[in-house]
């Protein structure tokens, strides 16, 4: 065997990186995981979290697809909560506070025992490119790798440049080295490239907090868990996280130091994002507000470090230190490091594919913040389609990514690669049209067998998710088959009316007031909690969701036309020209593509098919 | 092709031209419609007389119903014709019964776009429509602008306005449910759908009531001052509205009549006679006069014939191509040649397509009225303002419906993500007049209203 030839090679040891790895082994290809540091694989950089509203949606869907994140953090989860969990099940979201040191051991253990995958500390200073394929690596050693697919995942790594107060220097996150020549390499390579801003507050020891008086947050009991596999046993320690305030003490204090922000002395250039503003950003742009609330999340279970949520900051140090004293609980605080914002390059995402597969490099792969995301949810999303794509590109098979309405990854994707992004692109539930169809509950009905075809998803993990599908298609039978007469007084309790007619427990599920467990009970049925769940909010959501199949359907047959690539827009008839450029740019890849770019209009969409269809029919192009 | 697809609905013939309206359906739901509109499905492609119903069952005409199933019709698709003898208001009474079976309008030149899709259109003809579909939803986008003139536009941005508000509170409230702003569970949001709901009602009334039938085709009378324009409108309307003086220039402001020619409304609007002038009061009616020319559907450029045997037509000539060049290019024109009772012979080079008229005594009036009649007609197939205003109703229509689906789930449990999906539905039909509102528009609002984020 030749040790420095592979299938598929990825380049990152983050959380894109790890999944792409994980995802082109579990395919079976020989994959080479190159990271700079292989201590710091699956290291959370920004906040101890994972998960959060839109974010688990992704995390469960990577679980169904066999990836390991859900999995790590049901191990590392230190405080779970289940949030909106009084508002409809298509945007509760499940959140986990990590203990840092507990998800690196477990992503480390999960990478370790993947077949078909090694393990190689260097950086990469160079890619081997030839005739616009990509042919493999070069590290920092001089050593190369080949291989015929490479995904890079290298995040905040690129050209990036640290600010604390007016105090600048080059670096990646955390301490680690930035990784400068690649960027100047790719800088050379007709990418558009972009620059973006994240900014971290400073971390406090939590010996010097004060927790009397402060307001504690417990996590639910009993923990929910990310992955469909787990059951809660899994989970360490479960420990409270604390909420304090900012106050007018601290914004006046945040007031006298902006001379010193690089943000408003015009320092930094990069774009922050709108969702996750700096604390001196708060208080500049909501004047008004007395107080901003502060999570104190809990590093881990072996360190007193905590993450003070809410106060991302790149003021100077002493400002840094003087406002965090102002604040209640931290009078005492000493900081163990310096919050800061960290400004960085990013890859105008709509030179990608649907794939991840870069426009102008055949093989090569784009994933996680390098495609201007953030969140680790995202880059590991990312991640796992880019690594599905390299192995199956290298395999001779068609690349696959998950449509609009089958996963939240494909509104992820299909986002990026079509709108581009401005800001650090973060997933919300509202960035779904399919919102009721796209729920954490069901990822697993929605992309397991999917995933099984694709080689992702182990025996272990398909004979649960079978037994599952059978029991919530029995119960669903059994439902409509059971009858409740009128005058049954637990029944019409639950109606607050009598009932006219008899009706089937089925019927009886989709009335509000009504709850599963009851009517299981008087029709003497039992199902465990994730059936009885899934037939409950199946016919809750019945109309609204035969609804959005319509929609589904209609766009599908509409828009599902391919848009072979190299398509001379040019010679579309009738097109205007802020059209005919805005679909250059972007070359979409199917027809549905096109009309979700800002400005393609409906008349063009149908100039778009009338010539699609009349070159396919003269065969001056070959279809698709 | 379409297999999934929607089923649109136009009018297929010329508006108001001739004794009989065909409105075209084409889609899945022919079918169903048929049997609701006719009673019963026709036999495939024979003629059935039958009353056309509406949803109560009244007939609101009678006519000949044709169904012709997939694939043997003009699109390829279910196609059912309903030949009323409608003039616009039947025709459009019953392109809105069958919008409420679950059609939606046809888009310009869509049709064809159907037909050649599911190649029951020659290829050699794609180029033809493509251009088409280009100049059609260019005419159409022009009188879409129209018909959201004035109040009717501010009615709109204003309901819009308030649908994105609860939209800002709704979606907020589930996608920041740590950020202190869960308004789901106070009565704000209750209390912004009930008022939502009240100015849905007002504004609704408002543009189906009147303003649909009152709107209809603008005429525009211009030409160089003492042309003859006033005594012109004065003799097609039968009224004595416009001031005739010998003196140029004697009109100053814009002077309205509102006409049928075959049922179809028409406003024709007289206006002061193009020149430049000095005086202020004459200059603002130029003014108007050009503003009516912008938004007018057919522009009757009238010109005086001269008493010369030789050159009946004159500097005439000149004049109207001057007026011609100063109007946009494609605006929609006719020229008429007035005071024909100063020349007795017959005279020729004369322009093609012009209407030889004597407004003194009446000669050629009908002839005139006829050309009128055949240039409007000629925006069949094309929506006019008319067909614009009433697809900006039917958008309000179901953007109402969706808003009262989400009050009643809201009422009923309170399920904040069924009142969002209600409420982006309502957004998205609203969009159809407005324009596209993106969930990244939304999130910007929601961002520069609440202070979100750790």
């Amino acid at each position: 065997m030749n040790h420095s030839h592979y299938d598929v090679i990825i380049v990152g040891g983050g959380h894109a990186g790890t999944e792409a790895a994980l995802a082109a082994a579990r395919i079976g290809c020989r994959t080479l995981l190159l990271t700079q540091n292989i201590e710091t694989l699956g290291q959370m950089s920004c906040n101890p979290a994972i998960g959060g509203i839109g974010k688990s949606h992704l995390v469960k869907e990577i679980d169904a697809l066999g990836g390991a994140m859900a999995v790590a953090a049901d191990q590392a989860g230190i405080h779970f909560r289940t949030l909106n969990s009084r508002k409809g099940p298509a945007v509760r979201a499940t959140r986990a506070q990590a203990d840092r040191a507990l998800y690196r051991i477990a992503i480390r253990q999960i990478i370790e025992a993947q077949d078909n995958l090694h393990l190689f500390q260097q950086s990469v200073e160079d890619l081997l490119i030839e005739n616009g394929r990509v042919r493999g690596v070069v590290t920092g050693l001089g050593l190369t790798f080949h291989a015929p697919a490479v995904v890079l995942t290298v995040g905040t790594f690129l050209g990036g440049l640290i600010h604390v107060g007016m105090a600048r220097h080059e670096g990646g996150r955390a301490g680690d080295a930035p990784s400068n020549r690649l960027a100047q390499r790719l800088r050379e390579m007709p990418f558009t490239v972009g620059r973006l801003k994240t900014g971290t507050p400073p971390r406090i020891d939590g010996r010097t907090i004060d927790f009397d008086g402060l307001e504690a947050q417990p996590g639910d009991d009993p923990a929910p868990v990310m992955s469909f596999l787990s059951d809660g046993s899994e989970h360490p320690r479960q420990v409270p996280c604390f909420i304090t305030h900012t106050n007018e003490r601290t914004h006046d204090i945040i007031r006298a130091g902006l001379d010193r922000s690089p943000l408003y002395t015009g320092e930094i250039d990069g774009v922050g994002p709108r969702y996750c503003p700096s604390i001196e950003d708060k208080v500049v742009r909501f004047a008004e507000r007395t107080g901003h609330q502060i999570f104190i999340e809990p590093e881990g279970l072996t360190t007193r470090e905590v993450y003070p949520n809410g106060i991302s900051t790149s003021l100077p140090y002493d400002v840094q230190t003087e406002l965090v004293h102002s604040i209640g609980g931290f009078e005492q605080a000493h900081i163990t490091r310096p919050g800061y914002a960290i400004e960085y390059d990013y890859f105008e995402p709509r030179d990608l594919k649907s794939s991840l597969q870069t426009r102008h490099v055949d093989g090569l792969y784009f994933a996680g913040q390098i495609n201007g995301t953030t969140g680790y949810e995202e880059a590991a999303a990312q991640g796992l389609i880019a690594g599905i794509n390299a192995a199956r590109q290298v395999r001779g098979e068609a690349p696959w990514c998950p449509d609009r309405s089958e996963a939240y990854i494909g509104v992820l994707i299909d986002d990026l690669i079509t709108l581009g992004t401005r800001e650090p692109y973060r997933m919300f539930t509202s960035r779904a049209e399919y919102r009721l169809v796209l729920r954490q509950d069901n990822a697993d009905r929605r992309l397991t067998a999917r995933g099984r075809d694709m080689g992702l998803v182990n025996e272990a993990r398909w004979a649960a998710f079978s037994r599952k599908a059978e029991q919530i298609e029995q119960l669903r039978l059994e439902m409509t088959t059971r009858c409740i007469q009128p005058g049954n007084p637990e029944i019409e309790a639950c109606l607050g009316q009598p009932m006219a007619r008899e009706y089937t427990l089925h019927e009886l599920v989709k009335r509000p007031g009504v709850d599963v467990g009851t009517l299981l009970a008087i029709g003497g049925l039992d199902a465990p909690d994730e059936v009885r769940e899934q037939v409950e909010i199946d016919a809750k959501y019945a109309g609204y969701i035969a609804r959005q199949q319509q929609d589904i359907d209609r766009i599908k047959s509409q828009h599902g036309t391919v848009i072979p690539e190299g398509t001379d827009y040019g010679q579309v008839r009738g097109l205007s020209n802020e059209v005919r450029q805005k679909l250059e740019e972007v070359q979409p890849s199917t027809v549905g593509q096109a009309s979700r770019i800002s400005g393609v209009t409906p008349a063009a969409v149908s100039l778009l098919l009338v010539h699609l269809k009349k070159s396919r029919a003269s065969g001056t192009l070959k279809t698709a | 092709m379409n297999p999934a697809g929607d089923t649109i609905v136009a009018v297929a013939t010329p508006v108001g031209r001739g004794g009989i309206g065909v409105v075209r359906i084409s889609g899945p739901l022919a079918e169903s419609i048929a049997v609701a509109v006719a009673g019963s499905l026709p036999t495939p492609r024979y003629a059935v007389y039958c009353a056309f119903r509406d949803a109560d069952g009244a007939a609101i005409d009678v006519g000949l119903a044709l169904y012709f199933p997939a694939p043997h019709s003009f699109t390829g698709e279910d196609v059912l014709e309903l030949q009323g003898h409608g003039g616009p208001v039947v025709m459009n009474l019953l392109v809105e019964r069958v919008l409420g079976l679950g059609a939606r309008p046809a888009r310009p030149g869509e049709f064809s776009e159907r037909a050649f899709l599911n190649d029951k259109i020659d290829l050699s003809q794609a180029e033809a429509i493509a251009d088409l579909i280009d100049s059609a939803s260019s005419e159409a986008a022009r009188n879409a602008v129209r018909s959201l003139e004035g109040a009717f536009s501010e009615a709109v941005h204003d309901l819009t306005e308030g649908v994105i508000q609860i939209r800002i509170y709704v979606e907020a409230a589930m996608d920041f449910p740590e950020e202190e702003i869960d308004f789901l569970g106070d009565e704000r949001v209750g209390r912004e759908l009930d008022s939502l709901r009240e100015r849905f009602k007002r504004v609704i009334a408002g543009a189906t009531q009147g303003a649909l039938l009152r709107e209809g085709v603008n005429i525009v009378f211009a030409g160089r001052p003492n042309a003859g324009k006033s005594s012109l409108m004065n003799r097609v309307t039968g009224r004595d509205t416009s001031i005739v003086t010998a003196i140029p220039g004697t009109t100053r402001d814009i002077v309205n009549e509102h006409i049928h020619i075959d049922g179809i409304p028409v406003r024709l609007v007289d206006t002061a006679g193009l020149r430049d002038s000095t005086d202020p009061i004459e200059r603002e009616g130029v003014r108007r006069a050009e503003n009516e020319i912008a938004r007018a559907d057919l522009i009757v450029i009238v010109v005086a014939l001269t008493g010369h045997v030789d050159k009946p037509i004159g500097s005439g000539l000149h004049e109207a191509q001057d007026i011609r060049r100063s109007l946009p290019d494609d605006s929609r024109c006719l020229l008429v040649l007035n005071k024909a009772d100063l020349v007795s012979q017959p005279f020729a080079g004369l322009p093609p397509g012009a209407c030889v008229v004597s407004a003194l005594t009446g000669e050629g009036i009908d002839h005139l009225k006829d050309r009128i009649k055949t240039e409007i007609g000629f925006q069949s197939g094309q929506e006019g303002t008319f067909s614009a205003r009433s697809r900006h109703v039917k958008a309000l229509q179901d953007a109402e419906r969706h808003l009262e689906q989400g009050f009643s789930r809201y009422r009923e449990d309170h399920s904040g993500e069924l009142l969002a999906e209600d409420l982006r539905y309502c957004q998205q039909s609203l969009g159809e007049i407005t324009g596209v509102f993106t969930s990244d528009d939304l999130l910007g609002r929601i961002f520069s209203s609440f202070c979100i984020g750790k």
